[in-house]
């Protein structure tokens, strides 16, 4: 654990879980799920396709409402304090998707304006591009010239840029190459450092190991198994996950 | 925060090439057609002065000749083109715009061009009209059909509302930003339509920019109509793809469905004889007289007036009885006029009423109905210069019967006027009617639009409320 982790954890989440449930029709997508994620944390949600990660994802951005329980931002419960919480949060979905016919800059200035932060000036927009890996020259071209690297890139840009308490991450790697998922990571460890929570569901365990702070095991919409990144291995990871999701119960 | 996506969609639309050609097209064509219409209009009118002049010249040069068969010679009346005909010629293809106005006879109107045009002119001759109602509609739904079902596709919408933005907010943005890019078309042929007005002879009307600004509120409130149903239904589809099919679907029956089922519809329902059945009946009746309306009796009118003059002679009469009798026949004759024409122009009321009623189940009625009216192109003002071309027809019969009448004495067929007479009778100065008049006949257009406009809103608004992020 790093001296930031350590500075970090004992505050108050700001992401918790209270027996969040989600029904879709008569399948249980999640159920009665209790996590609590802190300033400085990064936790990881693993866990096969239907597990219930994205449903998480979705419930903590409030597009779908809970069947029961809470999802909270900050505090704040989403289902009351829909804009409050969103305010805190910052999104990047496995594929970020931007406008093809704006620039790098130009959707960085839209998603943070509407995220809060309208006024940030031109060279402000590009130190954060820049910040987040992307070269000027880059950040002036138009989007449609992008490859997955670059837009995810733009991703982080925009969480850097609204300043947010949270971050949610669904499957962020998914499909960028070695050095680009490295470089990923590394920013997320950045944001980690300031004291961001981030919650990540990926289906990359070596990944979790190396960027988690903790690592859930989801299966069939139940939390399974929490571990500490600290505390295990890549081998022993792997070997606990796959304990957990061989297909011993099905969904409720 | 609405300005931020006001500003991004007006960028990510113009820098669009599919929305700048499709807006080149239609803005091209609305510019050509409105100057087209204007330099037709403009040379309609010139010919007009210069057709109603050279009637007036003959009519004051014609020689002498007994006034009656001056009645016969007649005169030209010309419906004047008001200053707005150059968008929507309405009707005038169709009704004339030209009537020869002679003793005993009410005629048809003349100088119909839809008559003497091919199929292909028919369908060539692009208005602005058209274009308003067609063509920009269309663009609206290109425009903004994927504005939600895109963007929900694309996978922005969930990191748009993950930003915190509202439904509410980010569909007025997108409204206005798509406004913003239509007013890069419209505002350039609004002011082109404005300086035409400006530059034109106003016509015979007071209001010309009135009627042009109740014009552009009523093809603004169509617009949004649009605007408003296209980001509801985009809202609610499952796919890009649905919302376009849909929408084109309702463009359809707007535009080219709705208006032809509406006028069979209203013919159905209110029956209009045909232009020979009309003829004959009138002519029947204008021989044998109906119940109540019976021929003039030359021998009663003789005994009659030998009575009311107190002599036993048509001789000894000191006016000329042939004119007494051609006048009661004109006046027989505006009677039958009266009782045909006016179930005729009733026939047609109600059918324009039943339109602008079934207007509830397409707005491009009520806007075709609004822009025909305040363009002076509509049946209204069509039958209201007839009337009052009708009315100098009668009242030029009435001088000439009349001069014929105490100027000769009965058998004298030697008498004729001159140039005097003729000067005499003043040209038909036709005003037409005020705004205030044309909106009263159209209020239920009006109301049908609003109700339009209101629904769209209100369902865009509840549809962008329950829209679903994936």
């Amino acid at each position: 654990m790093t001296e930031s982790q350590e500075s970090h954890t004992g505050a108050a989440p700001l992401l918790e879980a209270r027996g969040l449930t989600k029904d879709y029709g008569g399948t249980r997508a999640l159920d009665s799920l209790d996590l609590a994620i802190a300033p400085g944390e990064v936790y990881c949600l693993l866990g096969p396709n239907g597990a219930g990660k994205t449903t998480t994802i979705n419930l903590f951005l409030g597009f779908v409402a809970p069947s029961a329980g809470q999802a909270l931002v900050a505090g704040l419960n989403v289902s009351t304090h829909d804009r409050e919480s969103k305010r805190r949060l910052a999104y990047i979905p496995e594929q970020v998707m931007l406008y093809r016919n704006l620039s790098g800059i130009e959707n960085l200035e839209y998603f943070a304006a509407l995220g809060g932060q309208g006024s940030l000036r031109r060279e402000r927009l590009v130190e954060i591009l820049v910040e987040a890996g992307l070269d000027g020259e880059t950040a002036g071209r138009r989007v449609s010239t992008y490859s997955k690297g670059m837009r995810q890139k733009v991703g982080i840009a925009i969480a850097i840029a609204k300043k947010a308490d949270a971050l949610l991450l669904d499957e962020p790697t998914s499909g960028l190459d070695p050095t680009a998922s490295n470089e990923f990571s590394a920013l997320v460890e950045r944001l980690r450092n300031r004291g961001v929570a981030v919650l990540m569901a990926t289906h990359d365990l070596f990944r979790a190991k190396d960027t988690g702070t903790r690592v859930g095991i989801m299966h069939y919409g139940r939390l399974v198994t929490e571990l500490s990144t600290a505390e295990i291995g890549h081998a022993d990871l792997e070997r606990v996950y796959l304990e957990h999701v061989s297909d011993n119960g099905g969904p409720r | 925060m609405i300005h931020h996506i006001v500003r991004k969609e007006f960028a990510d639309m113009i820098r669009d090439g599919r929305f700048r050609w499709s807006a080149i097209l239609v803005g091209s064509l609305l510019l050509v057609s409105l100057a087209h219409g204007w330099v037709q209009a403009r040379k309609a009118s010139q010919e007009h002065a210069a057709a109603q002049a050279t009637a007036r010249e003959h009519w004051e040069t014609q020689g002498e000749k007994n006034p009656h068969s001056a009645a016969h010679y007649g005169v030209y009346a010309f419906k004047p083109r008001l200053a707005l005909s150059f968008v929507d010629e309405g009707v005038d293809p169709f009704t004339g715009t030209s009537v020869w106005l002679e003793a005993h006879r009410q005629n048809d109107f003349l100088l119909r061009p839809a008559q003497d045009a091919t199929a292909a002119q028919r369908i060539g001759a692009l208005t602005a009209a058209q274009v308003l109602q067609h063509l920009v509609p269309m663009l609206i739904i290109l425009l903004t059909f994927g504005a939600f079902a895109s963007e929900r596709e694309r996978g922005t919408l969930r990191q748009l509302l993950a930003t915190g933005v509202g439904w509410r907010e980010l569909a007025l943005g997108k409204a206005l930003g798509a406004s913003g890019a239509l007013a890069l078309l419209l505002v350039p042929a609004a002011v082109a339509g404005a300086a035409a007005l400006v530059v034109a002879n106003p016509g015979p009307t007071a209001s010309p920019l009135a009627r042009g600004a109740v014009l552009a509120g009523a093809y603004l409130a169509y617009f949004v109509v649009f605007l408003a149903l296209s980001l509801a239904v985009s809202a609610r589809a499952r796919s890009s793809r649905t919302a376009l099919v849909f929408l084109l679907a309702v463009w359809v029956v707007n535009g080219l469905v709705a208006p032809r089922v509406a006028v069979d519809l209203s013919k159905r329902v209110y029956a209009t004889p045909s232009a020979f059945e009309f003829a004959r009946t009138v002519e029947r009746e204008m021989a044998d007289g109906v119940e109540d309306i019976a021929p003039p009796d030359r021998d009663e009118s003789t005994k009659r007036l030998l009575a009311e003059y107190g002599v036993e002679r048509v001789e000894d009469l000191p006016i000329n009885a042939v004119g007494v009798y051609l006048q009661e026949s004109e006046e027989f004759s505006n009677r039958i006029f009266d009782r045909n024409y006016g179930a005729l122009w009733d026939a047609f009321r109600r059918q324009g009423i039943l339109q602008e009623v079934l207007a509830a189940a397409a707005p491009s009625i009520a806007v075709r109905t609004l822009s025909m009216g305040l363009a002076g192109t509509d049946v209204e003002q069509h039958r209201h210069f007839a009337e009052a071309a009708e009315t100098y027809r009668r009242d030029l019969m009435r001088q000439m019967n009349g001069d014929m009448t105490e100027n000769s004495l009965t058998g004298d067929f030697s008498y004729a006027a001159g140039a005097e007479l003729w000067e005499s009778v003043p040209p038909l100065e036709y005003e037409a009617p005020p705004l205030g008049w044309v909106l009263g006949n159209r209020i239920l257009s009006l109301a049908v639009l609003g109700a339009w406009l209101a629904g769209a809103v209100l369902l865009a608004s509840a549809q962008v409320r329950r829209a679903e992020v994936a």
